[in-house]
């Protein structure tokens, strides 16, 4: 006979639920086989009224976020054989993000928040087409290249209790994606991007519990990102502070 | 038609994962803190009463739950001291085209200053005491 292992997964029908609940799958066992997998395997063959949310199945598109276990991850890069030994893995849709219908979370908040942060590169003077690409040194590049791999999961969120608390603040990975740019040699933006770190819902929204680091899949680190964005808004209030007793006004 | 669920965030979230009690942990550190505080306060104004108030006010530091509180107190602050400079590589990055100084050299300053500023401060209490007249 298979072995097979107990998926306790979170259902949620608008049309006739008023709140979620649990139903349990038994799912034949593999070495490999994801979380993903077993939800696949479920929908295909158990159950085609369950939804969720997958694509690429490797890491980078960012759509299968997930609690498993009660903790975000990524379904396509979670594995039951992590597993093995626990009665059964329960998978449910993602913390602090409205539940649209059973793992399928509604995170048009945290998209509406990376646009705040005018995530692009900002120039005072654009150059003409004709004079090519703004140069950079790879060593220029490294200083953002970690805060430049977010897949927009939303695991982060899903970790950060100010979020959860707060869904104005901008969090985790928006303001790492600021932080991105701020650092980028090519962007002239920052001082346009200051008022976002500055604001309420900003920066200092943040008190460092660092869980949206841990469960950061591509190490993005967005904890340090907030924080040396704490450290620029100091510097930024020091300024302004400076040239308002000299008689200079805001900066 | 739409109608999504609201999930509210539950008063025992932070009991929910270790990386989260941790983290309120190392916040409870200033509920220690506050009542040495409060103490400290407390015999200032018992000196501006005079000395007879001041050295019974001395005497109360002695008490088994005071010293208690003292210990905790100063678990407490090494605790937050030692998670916090763990931390500061991760805020403080010196990487300029001019000055490049590594996270590790970073957190080490961090723990030196913390050492001598501990114990100057202490140096500077005994050395305060002996001219008081070892009191």
């Amino acid at each position: 006979m298979t072995e097979t292992v107990t998926v306790r997964v979170q259902r949620y029908r608008p049309e006739e639920d008023t709140a979620p609940w649990e139903q349990s799958f038994e799912v034949p066992y593999s070495e490999d086989l994801s979380v993903l997998d077993a939800l696949n395997q479920i929908k295909d063959q158990q159950d085609p009224t369950l939804s969720h949310r997958w694509s690429c199945r490797m890491a980078i598109c960012g759509s299968c976020g997930v609690m498993v276990n009660d903790e975000p991850k990524l379904s396509c890069k979670t594995f039951l054989r992590d597993y093995r030994g626990q009665e059964a893995v329960t998978v449910r849709a993602l913390d602090n993000f409205p539940i649209e219908r059973d793992l399928v979370s509604d995170i048009s908040g945290f998209i509406d928040h990376l646009e705040t942060v005018q995530p692009w590169l900002i120039r005072e003077q654009e150059n003409a087409v004709s004079e090519g690409a703004y140069p950079q040194t790879p060593e220029q590049m490294q200083r953002y290249a970690s805060f430049s791999q977010c897949i927009n999961c939303g695991l982060c969120y899903a970790a950060c209790p100010q979020f959860g608390r707060d869904p104005a603040f901008l969090g985790p990975g928006a303001l790492a994606l600021a932080q991105r740019y701020n650092l980028d040699s090519r962007d002239q933006g920052a001082a346009q991007r200051m008022q976002w770190l500055n604001a309420e819902e900003g920066v200092w929204s943040c008190t460092f519990v660092g869980s949206c680091s841990e469960v950061c899949p591509k190490d993005v680190d967005p904890a340090a990102a907030i924080n040396r964005g704490k450290v620029a808004s100091d510097i930024n209030y020091a300024v302004n502070l400076f040239n308002i007793l000299r008689g200079k006004g805001d900066a | 038609m739409r109608k999504p669920y609201i999930q509210r965030q539950r008063a025992d979230w932070w009991l929910r994962n270790p990386g989260y009690r941790r983290y309120m942990l190392r916040e409870a550190t200033a509920l220690p803190l506050f009542l040495y505080t409060l103490l400290l306060m407390s015999g200032l104004y018992q000196f501006t009463r005079g000395e007879a108030a001041f050295l019974a006010w001395l005497e109360l530091l002695r008490s088994p739950w005071l010293l208690a509180l003292h210990a905790l107190a100063l678990a407490a602050a090494l605790f937050h001291a030692v998670t916090w400079i763990a931390l500061v590589p991760k805020i403080l990055v010196i990487d300029t085209d001019r000055l490049r100084v590594s996270p590790e050299t970073i957190k080490r300053a961090h723990q030196a200053g913390a050492v001598i500023c501990n114990i100057g401060l202490l140096l500077l209490a005994v050395l305060l005491l002996g001219t008081a007249g070892g009191h």
